[in-house]
């Protein structure tokens, strides 16, 4: 470690096979009626050629379902008279397979080690990291509303994967990246043609970005009465399309539900741009009006994380860009701010 | 198989409810499968209480009122009776199967009446089977 | 663009800048051009000089009329909930209407949420919004960097070339089949009353309705099965604007929040089912899931049952009542029992 292999097509592909079944497999895939990209499971009819060339293209949901799925179950218990553990919280008891997640791109590899930040003690969270494997890709082509570079990553960054396919002058290319990747690599050996020259370390997340920098700086009061936030907010319906595409909102809500003399405590995904988020048993409401919420949402994005974690909680990938029904544009929402 | 339906029933206090009282005491008999909740009035009855119903694994619903111009609250009925037939070709549209969903008239003098009412939907929705579209389940 | 929308932008922003400038609205309620290609946003003007922004083209495609309470409440002098409702006129807002944008307006007066003299409506009859989706998956995927529309067609470009689309051929299903392309209700009319009629308006539910009750249930299925719960259609419609939504009940709760298929699929069902006799087909719930749902066959359904039953369209005329307001001594009884108890009787 680190390790880099020359590989070619068909030993990608064959490794790839071998993999899917033993494991739980994931990769990009293009749907050929809607055009939409969506990370799917791999199946025994695998496709080769989207392997091998990475579909170009954002896949519409991000890989944060893989970390967080929704709803994940976080406990059960029973309510029966007679049960002498009636009410007793137990663990959710599914044995988790290892899932493998393929051709990822960096700004959602890079999501993960961000998500990591705030979940560092999440027992759940960390259980599905362990049990996973990112394998990345990086990319070749970006959409117009990419914007990784501004936020600290970049269309070639290695942050957050456990193995990376590269390209190389003559083919491909698997380097191994963390402790995780090669133990992986180790138990589930791919056909090598020839070790070659591992890449310098990736610099990402030892320096951080100017965005990142710059908003650490700036008065957190000066931001929060700054005079865009009504004009911003006015076309916004608080749906929660953003926060749920994104890669790095990762707020949820945790509920019991019970049907007959059974239950289970589940976790899932709740947005702070729904007015039930921070409504109190009280009836009080601190961001009652959509204007607050709207601000809130990229204060914490841009201000509230970096204070406290270093990078801002963004990777720019763009989907909320695309996908907003109303098109506020976050890029335009970072310039206003930035020029406070 | 042993298996026996349950349907929930949402029965209007003012007829429905007093013709389903009626045909205890008059003894006629008619099949324990539904489990009757008394509503005001079958106006009362909202799609949100008919899905919650199916939701919870209801394998019938059977909504019951007074007949058209003899609502204790005059039009009740006569709005339950546009906004169901509207729900029912909803539901089945979407494929719940038909017969889950029943509604029917029912007097307070028709003591009779709502055994027969009883007796026939027990039996369409013992044909269909077990509800399993809309339920919801806990896997604990 | 085209010769039609650039004189009607042109025609918008005079009118928009002549009513902000005398006074007559506060605030006029329109769009802006968008940050990406075939995109614009809703923009409310309050200067004449903001009013220079409106834009109105084939990607318009948010319902105006969902912010109009919210917007028409903003311009109250503030009030605490005990102070009593302020007196004499209060400001105005200009609001740009389509046909089906027109018909919720009238269903937002019908419902108290709207003070009609509070209003200055300009009509546009409407050509039909460009589906952003259908263009997507008609180029495969592939990213559109610039977009012309002409009267016809579309024009698009990306790095991957250049190619031109007609324009009907990815304008919205709801556009496609809509029979009321012209406000019922204006103060103003900027353009010439469209005659286009669909002639199959409800194909696609028939299509739907031709198919087994096991058939139905597996389409129903699959077209919910990448719901994320994001509560993008419900926020878009003008109709949805209960403060406490049937969601967020929970004594009791009718639905749970999570993603299990019974819950998303109750959500869909009663959320439709709540707009049945309302809805106007406007197609804002469609054009902004992200998921790309089409979740108005399920209100269109709904429309059609209450157009054959009851003979009653929402919003066409303030002075008829809403159908689910009102009954007929001539509804149906389409739900007898074989032997249900009123067979027989003279009703």
């Amino acid at each position: 470690m680190p390790m880099k292999i020359r590989i070619n097509d068909h030993q990608l592909i064959q490794w790839i096979q071998g993999l899917i079944t033993k494991f739980q497999v994931f990769y990009p895939l293009q749907d050929a009626n809607s055009g939409v990209v969506h990370i799917q499971k791999a199946t025994g009819s695998l496709n080769s050629d989207a392997i091998l060339k990475p579909v170009s293209g954002v896949p519409k949901t991000s890989i944060k379902t893989f970390f967080m799925p929704q709803p994940e179950v976080i406990a059960r218990f029973s309510i029966a008279a007679q049960d002498a553990e009636a009410f007793v919280l137990k663990e959710p008891g599914t044995a988790l397979q290892t899932q493998v997640l393929l051709n990822i791109r960096p700004c959602d590899a890079r999501s993960v080690a961000l998500n990591s930040m705030p979940y560092a003690e999440d027992p759940y969270f960390q259980k599905m990291l362990k049990r996973t494997v990112i394998i990345g890709r990086p990319c070749d082509e970006t959409c117009s509303t990419c914007f990784c570079e501004l936020v600290g990553g970049s269309p070639h960054g290695t942050e957050g994967m456990d193995l990376v396919i590269l390209k190389t002058e003559d083919g491909l290319a698997l380097e191994v990246l963390t402790q995780k990747g090669a133990d992986f690599l180790k138990q589930n050996p791919c056909a090598e043609s020839a070790g070659l020259q591992p890449t310098p370390q990736q610099q990402g997340g030892q320096e951080l970005p100017i965005v990142a920098r710059e908003m650490q700086k700036k008065d957190l009061l000066a931001l929060y009465n700054a005079s865009f936030w009504p004009q911003i907010a006015e076309a916004c319906i608080n749906c929660g399309a953003c926060t749920f595409l994104c890669p790095t909102c990762y707020c949820f809500d945790i509920q019991d539900e019970v049907a007959g003399t059974k239950g289970v405590r589940l976790r899932y995904w709740d947005s702070c741009m729904f007015p039930l988020f921070t409504l109190h048993a009280s009836g009080h409401n601190p961001r009652g009006q959509k204007v607050q919420r709207v601000r809130n949402r990229f204060m914490h994005k841009f201000k509230y994380f970096p204070d406290r974690f270093g990078p801002v909680s963004c990777v720019g990938c763009g989907r909320c860009v695309k996908d907003c029904p109303v098109n506020i544009d976050i890029r335009e929402v970072i310039s206003l701010m930035q020029a406070v | 198989m042993d298996w026996e339906p349950k349907i929930v029933a949402f029965l209007c206090n003012w007829c429905s409810y007093a013709g389903a009282d009626l045909a205890g005491v008059s003894r006629f008999q008619y099949p324990p499968n539904i489990r009757i909740i008394r509503v005001p009035c079958s106006g009362r009855v909202s799609a949100n209480m008919i899905l919650s119903a199916l939701r919870s694994g209801a394998d019938g619903v059977l909504v019951s009122g007074c007949h058209p111009g003899d609502c204790h609250y005059i039009s009740g009925n006569l709005h339950a009776r546009r906004r169901f037939s509207v729900l029912k070709n909803f539901l089945e549209f979407l494929g719940i199967e038909p017969g889950r969903l029943n509604f029917s008239w029912v007097s307070a003098s028709e003591g009779e009446q709502f055994a027969t009412v009883v007796r026939e939907v027990t039996e369409r929705v013992k044909a269909l089977g077990p509800a399993t579209r809309l339920v919801k389940r806990i896997e604990a | 663009m085209t010769v039609k929308h650039a004189e009607l932008t042109q025609e918008i922003q005079r009118q928009a800048k002549e009513l902000l400038a005398s006074g007559e609205v506060a605030a006029f309620l329109g769009f802006s051009a968008g940050s990406l290609p075939m995109t614009t946003r809703p923009f409310v003007a309050r200067t004449p000089q903001e009013a220079e922004r409106l834009v109105w083209n084939s990607f318009c495609t948010v319902n105006l009329a969902n912010y109009l309470p919210a917007l028409l409440k903003s311009l109250e002098p503030p009030r605490s909930p005990k102070d009593p409702p302020p007196t004499g006129p209060l400001p105005k807002v200009g609001v740009l209407a389509t046909g089906c944008w027109s018909r919720n307006i009238v269903v937002q007066i019908q419902e108290n949420q709207v003070d009609r003299s509070r209003l200055v409506i300009l009509g546009v009859p409407s050509r039909g919004m460009v589906d952003r989706k259908k263009v997507l998956a008609a180029l495969q995927g592939k990213e559109v960097l610039e977009a012309q529309e002409d009267d016809h067609s579309l024009r698009l470009k990306g790095k991957w070339g250049e190619t031109e689309l007609s324009r009907w051929a990815v304008v919205r299903d709801n556009c496609q089949s809509c029979r009321h392309p012209n406000p019922v209700l204006f103060d103003r009319l900027l353009d010439a009353a469209s005659e286009r009629q669909a002639q199959a308006p409800f194909s696609q539910i028939e299509a739907i309705e031709a198919m087994s009750s096991d058939e139905r249930w597996q389409w129903f299925q699959q077209a919910f099965a990448s719901c994320i719960r994001c509560y993008a259609c419900r926020n878009a419609c003008p109709l949805c604007y209960c403060s406490t939504c049937f969601v967020d009940d929970n004594r009791p709760q009718w639905v749970g929040k999570a993603l299990n298929a019974p819950d998303v699929l109750t959500f869909h069902i009663l959320r439709a089912f709540h707009c049945a006799g309302r809805c106007t087909d406007c197609g804002a719930c469609e054009s902004v899931c992200p998921m790309g749902i089409k979740v108005r066959l399920l209100t269109q359904k709904l429309s059609k049952d209450i157009l054959t039953l009851f003979g009653a369209e929402a919003g066409m005329d303030v002075s008829v009542p809403p159908p689910f307001t009102t009954y007929a001594p001539s509804d149906q009884n389409p739900f007898e029992c074989d032997t249900c108890s009123s067979k027989g009787k003279k009703e």
